[in-house]
């Protein structure tokens, strides 16, 4: 990206109302704004600054600031750079506009979010569920579900013993190593 | 939802009906379903159900180490693992300021590369047999498999190959790979006017691709889609020349496009990447002896690392399209979290859902194959 067209786009930003522009390396460009502020921004860099394409959006749980983080990825077919526009939204109620009248690929993003952290996003065209569409339990992606205990609590351990297993333990062969001596189980704090 | 738990509503009386394509249907690629409304053999409305494949890869990798996780993520795309594990490894590597051998960056490429050949073969495999030739996805799965020869040899894993960890690869190049290497690129090219007279050319093939799953450029645009679908509407984007990474910029290769956004345009697109994969491993085969040094960098004792506080967003061109990982870290030895951008999270839920609309219902299977979707990445 040219020199020119950085100050350009770092000009054009600073019309949005309390952002906070970080330019992270020639092609990454990130920008924290109030979540009002958001729209807007998009508004602008679509139409203004060519960012037609929606990468992705992120969803981070900070659950002890009690907020949720989205991350809104955009990039510019022209200037080959990409804007990652943060903003954080309170954990409850957990309720966002949809962006869907920019961007078409949110639909998928937002219908993502809302079944991994139960975040509604108002206007989105399609809020069901579509992977855990058998799941009626808490939204899995949030930091206070908690799977290890989910399994302890609802599914039973079974030893996995079968006859072939045996018999090569009775020929010496085979290598079986307890819970508690393997390097990678996860240890519960 | 598993078709034993569907219960089919009842509908006024009507000349449509609906069916469940799939999950496990030969013309679905994995595990993955269309429910679909038809009016005699035309589809008026499509919607996709995805879960099958769901193991929940990213609540996994919150609680797995750093260096665990490389074992993870190249399974949540199984057809094209290779390109999870160095978008990954790029992304521990920006948070932890680690820079990269170029002798490790040049065996990132050929792994790459070796990658794309044998998923696009996959692909041709199974798209030909969505048309009743059964030949080309013989030649295509055994072709494959001289790839995952090599694989099996430089990595040690035919398919999941791990051969990535942050800081760069995990093993040095066996004795004469080199040359082995080319043997089977040469190979590999011998074979396309094969398979162009087999497959390419063949008018069932021709007849039934041309103007089946027409997208524009406006619409690929406005949908998302990137990769090889979004080149066979004529514009020439690939993250690997526009958005550099690893040793792309010093290496000389096309683009190819295609104008009309169809099946035909789609798969032509990927039958002409072949070309410039093998034009690119031969780059890298000839560049390799004369990069010495290490393969990789130093890093801190693996099972005790913590990563510093910080947030990224890596980017690699996979066969199917674009592939980003956005990962933050708050400091400590696991990631906080990891969001997984799969390429076909948009062609083959969205996308799939409006271009099959309009379509026949024989037409379906091939819509999707020649978007090359894969299930697995979209539910990870």
């Amino acid at each position: 990206m040219s020199q020119e067209l950085t100050h350009w786009l770092d000009d054009l930003l600073e019309e949005i109302e309390g952002i906070k522009v970080r330019r992270k390396s020639s092609r990454r460009v990130r920008a924290d704004v109030p979540a009002d502020a958001l729209p807007a921004l998009l508004e602008l860099l679509q139409g203004r600054a060519g960012y037609i394409h929606l990468s992705a959006i992120s969803c981070v749980d900070w659950i002890e600031d009690d907020e949720f983080e989205l991350v809104y990825h955009v990039w510019s077919y022209e200037s080959h750079s990409l804007v990652s526009a943060h903003i954080r939204i309170a954990r409850e109620p957990g309720v966002y506009l949809s962006v869907y009248d920019l961007y078409q690929p949110a639909g998928f993003f937002e219908r993502d979010i809302h079944e991994m952290y139960g975040i509604h996003f108002e206007g989105s065209p399609n809020m069901e569920k579509f992977i855990l569409t058998e799941w009626d339990g808490p939204p899995p992606m949030r930091k206070e579900f908690d799977s290890e205990a989910y399994v302890n609590e609802h599914l039973n351990w079974q030893e996995y013993n079968p006859p072939w297993l045996q018999e090569l333990i009775a020929e010496g062969g085979g290598v079986i190593i307890p819970p508690e001596e393997q390097r990678f189980s996860r240890k519960k704090d | 939802m598993r078709p034993e738990n569907y219960e089919a509503q009842r509908h006024p009386p009507s000349n449509e009906f609906e069916l469940n394509f799939g999950p496990n249907h030969p013309g679905i690629e994995g595990n993955y379903a269309l429910k679909v409304k038809l009016h005699g053999d035309v589809v008026v409305e499509a919607k996709a159900d995805g879960g099958y494949l769901h193991r929940g890869f990213e609540k996994l990798m919150e609680q797995r180490l750093w260096i665990q996780n490389i074992a993870l993520v190249p399974r949540i795309c199984v057809p094209d693992p290779s390109p999870m594990e160095v978008c990954y490894a790029m992304a521990v590597e920006e948070l932890c300021g680690l820079e990269v051998p170029q002798r490790a960056q040049w065996l990132r490429v050929m792994q790459l590369e070796l990658s794309r050949i044998a998923a696009h073969l996959f692909t041709f495999g199974g798209h030909a047999a969505t048309t009743g030739m059964y030949s080309t996805m013989y030649w295509g799965v055994a072709d494959r498999d001289l790839i995952l020869d090599l694989f099996e040899e430089f990595t040690g894993g035919r398919v999941y190959s791990i051969y990535n960890i942050p800081g760069g690869v995990r093993r040095e190049l066996p004795d004469g790979f080199l040359q082995r290497i080319s043997e089977t690129l040469d190979y590999i090219e011998s074979r396309l006017p094969d398979y162009d007279n087999l497959f390419f050319k063949n008018q069932v093939f021709v007849k039934r691709a041309k103007g089946t799953g027409v997208m524009s450029q406006e619409q690929a645009l406005a949908w998302g889609v990137t990769g090889p679908n979004l080149r066979a509407t004529g514009l020439a984007f690939d993250v690997r020349r526009d958005d550099p990474y690893l040793v792309y910029d010093q290496l000389d290769f096309e683009i190819p496009t295609e104008a009309h956004g169809d099946a035909w345009s789609r798969t032509l697109v990927r039958r002409l990447e072949l070309v410039e994969s093998i034009r690119i491993l031969r780059q890298v085969v000839a560049a390799l002896p004369d990069i010495a040094g290490p393969i990789r960098a130093p890093i801190p004792n693996p099972l005790a690392w913590n990563v510093p506080a910080g947030e990224v967003y890596t980017r690699v061109e996979s066969s199917k399209g674009e592939l980003c990982y956005f990962v933050v870290s708050d400091g400590g030895p696991k990631p906080y979290r990891v969001h997984v951008r799969g390429p076909s999270s948009m062609h083959a839920v969205q996308v799939l859902e409006k271009m099959s609309v309009g379509s026949r219902i024989e037409d379906i299977a091939q819509t999707m194959f020649s978007l090359d979707a894969c299930p697995p990445e979209v539910d990870r």
